[in-house]
C-alpha cells in the first residue's frame, strides 16, 4: 500500500461526501414543505416568515444556498441550530461522542462474538451446534431494532423487577459500571442483526476455506487440527469478514437512530430525530454528513486492515 | 493373479505400499456409487508405479484412500492397504496424523491452490519439519532452505520469505515438492504434478522428479492421465478405468502388448506426431486472410497518462501481441503453438473481431484496420470455437436454439428449414438429432464441444478458429474431437486456425505451424519441417520438452507390425 | 423443484412465506373479530379461548388486528422493493452494458448515495415529504435504488465477459439481441434473489417507520404502529407488543429464508 493510494482514497471520500452534500441538500431543500412555516407554525404572519427566510437564506436561489452551505462546512462552520440556538458543531460534537461510545461498544462486542461463533458453526457443519447458530442468526436478521428493543425492555427492564435501566446515559469516565449498565441493552439491540449477519458470513467463508486445496494440503502434511484451523483456515477467513463488518457499519449507523430514540441515549440518532421533528435543517444536514463520513472512513480503514491480513492485496 | 516369481506374502512384507483387493464406494443421493473395485497395487521400495486413468476413473479416490483422507460419505467395503507391511486401514485418525507428512507425503496438481496464499513459503515448508522432526523454528528454516536448494531453486533463502503469489508456477511446485521430501518419507504420491504447468516448466519438474527419486530412493505413486508422460517416469503402470484396474505390468509390456481394449483405446488416443491424421495440404495455396504487423496492447496507457506521466505510460500495460504477421491459406489447417501468455489466444480474439488491435487484417480483398471496421460478412465467414464448452454455450438456451442461431442470423436457410438443418448439423458432429431439445448442462464436455463446433460450421464459414478446443477434454475425447474437425474440414473445405499448447497433437494435424512466445511470432514453418535444424531455439526447446511419447512410438510399431 | 425442497431452509422459508402471504391476501376475512371494536371488559388480556392471542389496551382482539395489518405490512415491503428493484436494475443494467464514462459517472453517484445508511436516507425523505404510507413506500424504494443498481450492474458485468456473450459478439449479433437474449436471462437470477431478501428489509424498515410515527397512521393496524401504540402498556401485557413484533419477524424471516434457498438452488455450482 502506497501513500499515493491513501491520497487517492481520501480524495475519493471527498468526492463521495460532495455527492452526499448534494443529495442531502436536495432532499432537505428542494422537496416540498416550507421550512420557515414549519418552524413558526401555520399561523405565523407573512412578515415573520419572510424575515426568517431571509435569516435562513431561503430567499436566495437554491444554488446560492448550496454554495453558502458548502462554503460554511469548508470553513468549519456548520451553522446555528434553529431550535437550540447553539452552534451546530457544539451540539453535534457531544452527540457524536456519545454515539461513538455506543456504536464502538456494539461493534467490538459483535466482532468478538461473531467471528468465533461463525468459525464454530463452520467447523461443526451439519451438527446441532451449526443448526442452532444458523437458527439464531436467521432470527437475528429478521428482528427489527425496535422489536428487539421493546422485547428486551419488557423482559429485562420492567419498572419493578427489571435488571437493566430502561434508558438514559452515564459517561464511562464518570462511572464505568454505570456506563456498562446503561449501554448493555442498546448495544445488544444494535449488535443483534450484525451479530447474526457477520457470524453467518464468517461461517460460509470459513466453510469455503476449509474445503480449499491448501487446507487439504495442510492436513495431508500431518499438521495438527489445531494448527490447521488457527494458522491456515481462520486467518484466511478473516479478510472477507472484515469486508462484511465494514459494510455492516452502514447498517449500524442507521440502527443507531432507532436504538437511541428508544433508549433515550443522547447521541446523534436522538439528535437527528429531534431535528427531523423540528425541521432543524442545519442539524439534519450536519448529522447526515457526519454519518456518511464515518461510513466512508470506516470503509477505508477496513480496506487497510484487509491489505494487512492478505498479502495478495496490494494497493498501488 | 500374482506372478509365481513373487509370492504374495513376501511381496507384501517387502513392498513400500501394498494394496490388496481394496474397494471403495460413496453414499450419494442416488444410492451407493462404487468408486474403486478390487484394487491390487504394489509399490516395491524405491520403485515408481504409475496409475493412469481419465477423469472419473477413480484415480484421485485412490490417492485419498492411501492418505486416509476420505470424505464422510465414503464406504470402504473390503481390502487392505499396507504401508511397509503395516495395515493402515486399522490406524486411528490420531496415528494417521503422525504418518501423513512424515512417512507418506503428497504432491498436488496445482501449486497455486495447494499453497496457502497468506503464509510465506518458508513457513509452509518449515511447519512440516517442526511438526514431524521436532525442530525449532530456526532449525526448521535452515532445513527448509536446504530442502529448497535440493530442488534447484537458485536463491532459496530469498524464496523462503516470499508469498505464493510472488513466485512462478514452477517455483511453487518446487516448494511443494521440497515440502513432500522434507521428512524423507517412504512413499510420495504425485497427483498430476505437471498438468497445471507450462510445457517447459513441466519438463523441468519432471527432470527434478527423476533426479530426486534417484537421490532419495523414495517409493512413489505417479498419478496421471497422460500415458506418454507416465511412460517416461515409471517402472510399472496400472491402467484404471471406471474404478477397476484393467491392466498392469511393466511399462514397456503394457504399451507394447496391451491386453485390455481400454488400454489399446487409450494408447491409440495419445497424439503421435508421426501419425498424420489431417487432410491433404491444399494443392494451389491461395491466401485467405493475412495479418500484417498486428499488435495488441493490454491496459494501454490512456491519453492523460501519456501527457502527464510519459515515463510511466511507456511501462504501463503489456503487449499481448506485438508485430505479428502471418497468413492463413484457403482450406489449410494452421497450427498456432505457445505457452500460456504467449499471445496465441490474443491472435484468436483479433481474428474473431473481439479485440481491438493495431496493424491490418486482409481478408478476401478487404482491409480491416481496426475492430470497428469488421463487418457482419467477415463475422459470418470467420467463426470461433472456444476452449471451454461450458462457458461458450448459453446455459439458458436449448442446443437447437444455439445451433440454429447462426442459421437465422445470417439467413443461411429459410426460417422453416432451420430445424431440419439443425438436425443435419447435429448428425454432422455425430450427435443424435433429439439433442436439439436439450440444454447444455445435460451434455458431457465432449458433446458440448461438438455442439460448439456445429454452431461454428452452421455459418458455412471460410475459416474456423479453434482456441484450445481440446485442452479441457479427456484424452480419448480429445482425439475424437480432433478427428471430427478434420473430417468437417475435408467435407467443407473450410480453413482452420488451430491454437494449442499440445505440440504432438498439432504435428498430426497442421500443414503449417506458427510458434508464439511473449506476444511475438518466433517461428513459422511447414509441418514436416518441425524437426529441421534451422528451427528457432525456442521451438527446439518446446519440442524437446514434450515427452517423446515412447508409448505412442511403440503403438506405431505395433500397428505397422500388425499391418505387415 | 424436488431439489429445491431438499434443503430445510427452503422448506421453512416456503412454509413461513405461505402463512404470511395467506394472511396478507385473506387476513381481513379470516379475522374472528372486527379489528377496531373495543371490548372494554376484556382489556390487556393474555391468550384465551375467546381471544387466541389476547387483547390490547382497548380490548381489541390482537389476532384480528394482526391479520388485518398483514396486507398493509406485507404489501408495503413487496411494492417498495419492486419499485426500488425495478428502477435500480434499469440503472444498473444501463451502467453495466454501456461501460466507459456512463458507467463511471453512474457508479460515482451511487457510491455517494450508498454512503448514507438506508434507514437515514428513508427517514430524511419521509420527513421532508411529510410521513404517511405512500411517502414511506416511495422513500424505501428510493433508498433501495442505489444498492440494487450496484447488484444489477455487477450481475451484468459478470455475465458480460462470459464466452457465450463473446461468441455472440464475434457472430456480429446486435447489441439488442446480446443484452436481451444472452446477458439479461443469465443476470436475472442474482437480481431476483437479492430482491426477495430485500423484501424482508423493506418490511422491517416500513414497520420501523410505522413505529416512529412516520409511516402508517392510526387507526391503521400496520404492525410497527401496533407495537408503538401498545408500548405504554407493554409491562401490563407483553403480548400486545410481542405479537405484532414477532409477526414482523416471521414475515421478514420467511422472505429471508426463501431468498437464501433460492440463491442456493440457482447457484450454478449446485445445478451440475
Amino acid at each position: 500500500m502506497t501513500r499515493g493510494y491513501l491520497i487517492r482514497r481520501l480524495l475519493a471520500i471527498f468526492l463521495v461526501l460532495a455527492i452526499v452534500t448534494f443529495a442531502v441538500f436536495a432532499i432537505t431543500t428542494v422537496l416540498p414543505g416550507n421550512a420557515a412555516i414549519m418552524i413558526l407554525g401555520e399561523y405565523a404572519t407573512p412578515d415573520a416568515v419572510a424575515a426568517l427566510e431571509r435569516q435562513l437564506n431561503l430567499d436566495q436561489p437554491w444554488y446560492m444556498q448550496y454554495f453558502n452551505w458548502v462554503a460554511g462546512i469548508l470553513r468549519g462552520d456548520l451553522g446555528t441550530s434553529l431550535r437550540l440556538s447553539l452552534p451546530v458543531s457544539d451540539v453535534v460534537g457531544e452527540a457524536f461522542l456519545n454515539s461513538a461510545l455506543l456504536g464502538v461498544t456494539a461493534l467490538v462486542a459483535v466482532t468478538v462474538i461473531a467471528i468465533p461463533l461463525g468459525a464454530l458453526a463452520a467447523l461443526k457443519r451439519g451438527t446441532a451446534v451449526d443448526l442452532a447458530i444458523g437458527l439464531f442468526s436467521y432470527l437475528g436478521t429478521a428482528l427489527p431494532e425496535f422489536v428487539t428493543a421493546t422485547l428486551l425492555l419488557v423482559f429485562l427492564a420492567a419498572p419493578n423487577s427489571g435488571i437493566f435501566p430502561a434508558g438514559g446515559f452515564v459517561a464511562p469516565w464518570e462511572n464505568m459500571s454505570g456506563f456498562a449498565y446503561h449501554v448493555a441493552l442498546p448495544a445488544f439491540t444494535l449488535g443483534l442483526i450484525l451479530l447474526a449477519h457477520i457470524s453467518r458470513q464468517v461461517r460460509s467463508e470459513m466453510a469455503e476455506v476449509l474445503s480449499s486445496d491448501y487446507v487439504r494440503a495442510a492436513r495431508l502434511k500431518g499438521l495438527t487440527e489445531r494448527r490447521v484451523i488457527r494458522r491456515h483456515a481462520l486467518p484466511n477467513s478473516l479478510a472477507p469478514a472484515v469486508a462484511v463488518i465494514s459494510l455492516d457499519i452502514g447498517y449500524l449507523l442507521g440502527g443507531i437512530i432507532v436504538v437511541e430514540e428508544i433508549f433515550a441515549w443522547p447521541g446523534l440518532g436522538r439528535l437527528l430525530m429531534y431535528a427531523l421533528e423540528n425541521r432543524d435543517l442545519p442539524v439534519i444536514q450536519a448529522v447526515t454528513l457526519l454519518l456518511a463520513a464515518v461510513y466512508a472512513l470506516s470503509n477505508l480503514v477496513s480496506d487497510i486492515v484487509i491489505a494487512m491480513l492478505d498479502p495478495r492485496v496490494r494497493y498501488a | 493373479m500374482t506372478s509365481p516369481l513373487t509370492p504374495a506374502v513376501t511381496e507384501t512384507t517387502k513392498a513400500a505400499l501394498a494394496i490388496r483387493n481394496y474397494s471403495l464406494s460413496y453414499r450419494t443421493a442416488d444410492g451407493i456409487v462404487s468408486a474403486l473395485k478390487n484394487i491390487d497395487l504394489t509399490i516395491a521400495k524405491g520403485q515408481t508405479v504409475g496409475l493412469v486413468g481419465e477423469s472419473g476413473s477413480g484415480k484421485s479416490s485412490m490417492a485419498w484412500s492411501i492418505m486416509r483422507y476420505l470424505p464422510p460419505n465414503a464406504v470402504e467395503t473390503a481390502g487392505a492397504i499396507r504401508l511397509a507391511g503395516e495395515e493402515i486401514l486399522d490406524y486411528t485418525p490420531r496415528q494417521m496424523l503422525d504418518i501423513r507428512g512424515r512417512r507418506m507425503a503428497m504432491v498436488f496438481q496445482d501449486p497455486s491452490t495447494s499453497l496457502n496464499p497468506t503464509i510465506r513459503l518458508g513457513e509452509q515448508i518449515a511447519e512440516v519439519l517442526m511438526r514431524h522432526r521436532g525442530l525449532t523454528k530456526v532449525e526448521a528454516m535452515q532445513e527448509a532452505e536446504a530442502a529448497l536448494a535440493r530442488t534447484g531453486i537458485t536463491h532459496p533463502k530469498d524464496m523462503l520469505q516470499r508469498y505464493p503469489h510472488e513466485a512462478s508456477g514452477g517455483e511453487k511446485q518446487r516448494v511443494v515438492i521440497a515440502t513432500a521430501f522434507a521428512c524423507e518419507p517412504e512413499l510420495i504420491i504425485f497427483d498430476e504434478p505437471t498438468t497445471a504447468l507450462d510445457i517447459l516448466t513441466a519438463r523441468q519438474i519432471l527432470d527434478l522428479f527423476n533426479q530426486l527419486r534417484e537421490e532419495t530412493n523414495v517409493s512413489a505413486l505417479y498419478i496421471s492421465h497422460d500415458l506418454g508422460l507416465v511412460s517416461r517416469v515409471v517402472d510399472e503402470v496400472s491402467v484404471l478405468h471406471k474404478g477397476v484396474i484393467v491392466e498392469s505390468g511393466k511399462v514397456d509390456d503394457v504399451f507394447r502388448r496391451p491386453k485390455a481394449d481400454y488400454t489399446r483405446q487409450l494408447i491409440g488416443a495419445v497424439p503421435n506426431p508421426d501419425r498424420w491424421i489431417g487432410i491433404d495440404a491444399p494443392v494451389n495455396p491461395e491466401p485467405l486472410i493475412s495479418l500484417e504487423t498486428i499488435g495488441v496492447h493490454y491496459n494501454a496507457p490512456t491519453m492523460l497518462q501519456k501527457i502527464f506521466q510519459p515515463k510511466e505510460a511507456e511501462k504501463a500495460g503489456f503487449w499481448g501481441a506485438k508485430n505479428v504477421s502471418m497468413d492463413v491459406r484457403k482450406g489449410e489447417l494452421l497450427g498456432v503453438v505457445g505457452e500460456s501468455g504467449s499471445g496465441k489466444s490474443t491472435i484468436a480474439k483479433v481474428l474473431a473481431g473481439l479485440q481491438e488491435f493495431d496493424g491490418k487484417l486482409q481478408f478476401d480483398g478487404k482491409t480491416f484496420a481496426s475492430r470497428k471496421d469488421i463487418d457482419r460478412a467477415y463475422r459470418r465467414r470467420v467463426q470461433l470455437v472456444f476452449q471451454h464448452p461450458d462457458a461458450s454455450l448459453n446455459p439458458r438456451q436449448t442446443i437447437g436454439t444455439i445451433i440454429g442461431r447462426p442459421l437465422k442470423l445470417y439467413g443461411i436457410v429459410p426460417a422453416d428449414k432451420v430445424a431440419a438443418r439443425v438436425a443435419d448439423l447435429l448428425e454432422m458432429v455425430r450427435l443424435p438429432a433429439d439433442y436439439a431439445k436439450r440444454h447444455p448442462h445435460q451434455l458431457s464436455g465432449g458433446e458440448k464441444q461438438r455442439v460448439a463446433i456445429a454452431r461454428a460450421f452452421a455459418a458455412e464459414p471460410d475459416l474456423v478458429i479453434c482456441d484450445e478446443v481440446t485442452a479441457a477434454l479427456d484424452v480419448s475425447v480429445q482425439a475424437a474431437v480432433a478427428e471430427l474437425l478434420v473430417k468437417l474440414q475435408k467435407d467443407t473445405g473450410t480453413a482452420c486456425v488451430f491454437i494449442t499448447h499440445d505440440l504432438n497433437l498439432i504435428r498430426q494435424l497442421a500443414h503449417r505451424i506458427a510458434v508464439m512466445h511473449h506476444g511475438a511470432l518466433v517461428d513459422f514453418f511447414d509441418g514436416p519441417d518441425a524437426r529441421s535444424d534451422d528451427r528457432d531455439p525456442y521451438t527446439k526447446a518446446l519440442l524437446d520438452a514434450v515427452p517423446v511419447h515412447a508409448a505412442a512410438e511403440q503403438s506405431q510399431d505395433m500397428m505397422e507390425g500388425s499391418a505387415r | 423443484m424436488r431439489d429445491f425442497f431438499s434443503s430445510p431452509t427452503a422448506v421453512v422459508g416456503t412454509t413461513l412465506l405461505v402463512i404470511v402471504l395467506t394472511a396478507a391476501l385473506f387476513g381481513p376475512w379470516l379475522a374472528p373479530y372486527d379489528p377496531q371494536t373495543f371490548h372494554p371488559i376484556a382489556r390487556l388480556q393474555g391468550p384465551s379461548a375467546a381471544h387466541w392471542l389476547g387483547t390490547d389496551q382497548f380490548g381489541r382482539d390482537l389476532l384480528s388486528r394482526v391479520l388485518n395489518g398483514a396486507p398493509s405490512t406485507v404489501a408495503f415491503g413487496v411494492f417498495a422493493t419492486a419499485l426500488g428493484v425495478g428502477v435500480g436494475s434499469v440503472i444498473g443494467v444501463i451502467a453495466g452494458v454501456s461501460g466507459g464514462w456512463v458507467d463511471s459517472t453512474i457508479m460515482r453517484i451511487l457510491d455517494g448515495l450508498l454512503a448514507v445508511p438506508d434507514l437515514l436516507f428513508t427517514l430524511l425523505i419521509v420527513t421532508m415529504l411529510g410521513g404517511g404510507m405512500e411517502h414511506a413506500l416511495l422513500a424505501v424504494a428510493v433508498a433501495f435504488t442505489p444498492g440494487m443498481a450496484r447488484i444489477a450492474r455487477s450481475a451484468v458485468l459478470s455475465v458480460r465477459t462470459r464466452d457465450y456473450v463473446r461468441a455472440a459478439i464475434a457472430r456480429g449479433e446486435s447489441g439488442f439481441y446480446i443484452v436481451g437474449c444472452e446477458v439479461l436471462p443469465n443476470a436475472l437470477s442474482p437480481i431476483v434473489v437479492e430482491a426477495t431478501i430485500r423484501v424482508s428489509f423493506a418490511i422491517m424498515i416500513g414497520a420501523t417507520l410505522g413505529f416512529l410515527g412516520l409511516g402508517a397512521q392510526p387507526p391503521s393496524t400496520e404492525w410497527g404502529l401496533m407495537v408503538a401504540e401498545a408500548r405504554q402498556f407493554m409491562f401490563r401485557n407483553p403480548w400486545c407488543v410481542a405479537i405484532p413484533g414477532l409477526s414482523i419477524a416471521m414475515a421478514a424471516l420467511g422472505f429471508n429464508l426463501f431468498g437464501d434457498a433460492l440463491r442456493d438452488a440457482l447457484d450454478p455450482r449446485r445445478s451440475h
